[in-house]
C-alpha cells in the first residue's frame, strides 16, 4: 500500500463514521426516527470486519461523540459499539468467508446484542422500560446492511486500484 | 501468517484491550453522575461535535433565508397586519397590567409582605435536530458559554417548558416537564392547593391530591415557587380528568400542558436573580 492510498484510505474511513453521526442527527420526521437504523454501529461492524487497525479504539471514540450530541449518559453508546466491534473483530476471518445470509444474521444478532447493553445501561440510569418499537432499527438495519456494505466495499476497492 | 504459539503479552491481546476500554465507560457513566468531572469532558467534544452541528444547521438557515427572499408580498402584508393586531392586543393587556401592578404593590406594602421581583430572561432558539433518543428532551442553541446552568427554568410565550438537563458548550438539552423523569411543584390558581404535577406522555399527572381538596375539571395550574426551581406563578397546565386511586387515600389527575412542545422555535431561559448573565453584566459596566 503506497502512502497516498493509504492516507486516501484514513480519510475515507474517517468519513464514513461523520456521515453515519450525520444521519443519526438529521431531523427526519417522527415515525421514520423510530425505524431509522443505529448507523454508527453498521459503520463500526463493517470495519470490525475488515480488520481495520484500532477499530476498538475509534468505535469508543465516535461512540462518545455520539453520546454528547444525544446528550446520553456518557460511555453509553461507547460501551456498545466498543463490545460490538470486540465480537465482529474478533472472528472477523472466519465471518469474512461465510455466506451473504450468515454473515448478515451475525451482524443482527450483534447489534441485539448492542440494544440490549443500551437498555440495560438506559434501565440502570433511570428506569427505562423497553418497548417492542425499540426493536424496528435492527428489521430496518436488515434492508440496509446488504447495500451499505456493497457501497463501501465497491469505494475501498476504488481507492485500493488507485 | 499468525504464529501457532502466540506468545504475545497480555497486555497486547485484543481481550485485555476490550476490557480497559470497557472499564473506562463504566467509570466514565459514574462520573457523569458528578458534574465537576463529566462537564469539561462534555465541553471539549462538544467543540469537536460544533462544525457537525454547523453543517446540518447550515441548509436550513439557507432555506429560511430562501424562503423569505422568495416569499410573496402579499403574504409578507398579511402577517404585518396579523402582527400589528397583536401587538394592539398586547399593549392594551399591559396598560391593565400596569394599574393592576400598582395595586398590587400598594396591597402588598399595607401587608409588609416581600415584593416580587421582576423575572430576568433571555432568548434561545430551539435546534431542529434529531439529538435526543427515548427522552422527551429539546436542544437549544445556547450552552455552558453563554452561562446556561443544569436546573435552569426555561419557559415560552404560553407556559412553563421544563429545566435544562444536560449542558455542553454550545448547545443544550431541555428536559420537558411531560417526561417521566421529570416533576414540578405546581398549585391550582382557584384554590392554592400545592402538589406535584409528574410527566406522563404528553400531559402531566397529579397524584397526591387530598381527597378532601376542592379540585375541578378546567382548573388552572400554575408554579408554586417551591424548591426554587421556577418562579412562582408561571402557568403549567390544565386540569382534564380527575379520578380516585385506587386504594381511596388520594384524588389523580390529569392536566394537559399549555405549550404545545411540537412546534415551538424560540424559547426563554429565567435567569435568577442573584447571579446576573451576559447582557445583566453588559449593561451594569454601561451604567
Amino acid at each position: 500500500m503506497t502512502k497516498s492510498t493509504f492516507r486516501k484510505q484514513t480519510t475515507f474511513f474517517h468519513f464514513s463514521f461523520i456521515c453515519a453521526l450525520m444521519m443519526m442527527l438529521l431531523p427526519w420526521g417522527k415515525v421514520v426516527i423510530l425505524i431509522q437504523p443505529y448507523w454508527l454501529a453498521l459503520v463500526v461492524a463493517y470495519w470490525s470486519l475488515q480488520g481495520q487497525a484500532n477499530i476498538m479504539n475509534w468505535a469508543f471514540f465516535y461512540g462518545l461523540m455520539l453520546d454528547v450530541l444525544m446528550g446520553s449518559l456518557l460511555g453509553k453508546h461507547g460501551m456498545s459499539l466498543v463490545a460490538l466491534s470486540f465480537l465482529i473483530a474478533k472472528s472477523a476471518k472466519q465471518l469474512r468467508i461465510t455466506s451473504f445470509w450468515q454473515l448478515m444474521m451475525m451482524v443482527l444478532a450483534l447489534l441485539l446484542n448492542d440494544l440490549i447493553i443500551r437498555a440495560m445501561i438506559d434501565w440502570i440510569s433511570y428506569q427505562y422500560l423497553p418497548r417492542a418499537i425499540d426493536l424496528l432499527p435492527i428489521i430496518s438495519a436488515a434492508f440496509i446492511w446488504p447495500w451499505l456494505k456493497y457501497g463501501l466495499d465497491r469505494y475501498q476497492l476504488k481507492i485500493r486500484n488507485g | 501468517m499468525e504464529p501457532l504459539h502466540n506468545k504475545r503479552h497480555l497486555t497486547q491481546s485484543p481481550l485485555f484491550h476490550f476490557l480497559v476500554l470497557e472499564l473506562i465507560c463504566v467509570l466514565l457513566m459514574v462520573s457523569d453522575k458528578n458534574q465537576s468531572i463529566a462537564q469539561p469532558l462534555r465541553n471539549g467534544l462538544s467543540y469537536l461535535a460544533y462544525p457537525l452541528i454547523k453543517t446540518l444547521e447550515w441548509p436550513q438557515q439557507f432555506f429560511q433565508s430562501a424562503q423569505l427572499a422568495l416569499s410573496r408580498q402579499n403574504s409578507l402584508i398579511q402577517e404585518n397586519t396579523a402582527l400589528k393586531q397583536q401587538l394592539i392586543d398586547a399593549q392594551l393587556r399591559v396598560q391593565q397590567n400596569t394599574t393592576l401592578k400598582a395595586e398590587n404593590q400598594r396591597l402588598r406594602t399595607l401587608l409588609k409582605a416581600a415584593q416580587e421581583s421582576p423575572l430576568s430572561i433571555s432568548m434561545a432558539f430551539v435546534t431542529n435536530l434529531n439529538m435526543s433518543e427515548k427522552k422527551q428532551h429539546i436542544i437549544i442553541n445556547q450552552g455552558s458559554n453563554a452561562g446556561v446552568f443544569v436546573g435552569q427554568a426555561v419557559i415560552g410565550l404560553e407556559g412553563v417548558i421544563g429545566q435544562v438537563d444536560i449542558v455542553s458548550a454550545h448547545n443544550a438539552h431541555v428536559i420537558l416537564i411531560t417526561d417521566t423523569a421529570h416533576a414540578i411543584p405546581v398549585e391550582s390558581l382557584r384554590t392554592g392547593i400545592r402538589t406535584l404535577a409528574y410527566g406522563h406522555q404528553d400531559a402531566v399527572i397529579l397524584n397526591e391530591i387530598p381527597v378532601s381538596a376542592d379540585v375541578r375539571e378546567g382548573d388552572v395550574l400554575v408554579t408554586s415557587g417551591f424548591g426554587n426551581r421556577f418562579p412562582r406563578g408561571l402557568k403549567v397546565a390544565q386540569l382534564t380528568h380527575l379520578t380516585m386511586t385506587e386504594n381511596r387515600m388520594f384524588q389523580s389527575a390529569t392536566a394537559l400542558p399549555f405549550v404545545n412542545f411540537e412546534r415551538l422555535t424560540e424559547v426563554f431561559l429565567v435567569w435568577p436573580n442573584n447571579t446576573p448573565h451576559n447582557s445583566d453584566i453588559a449593561i451594569a459596566t454601561e451604567s
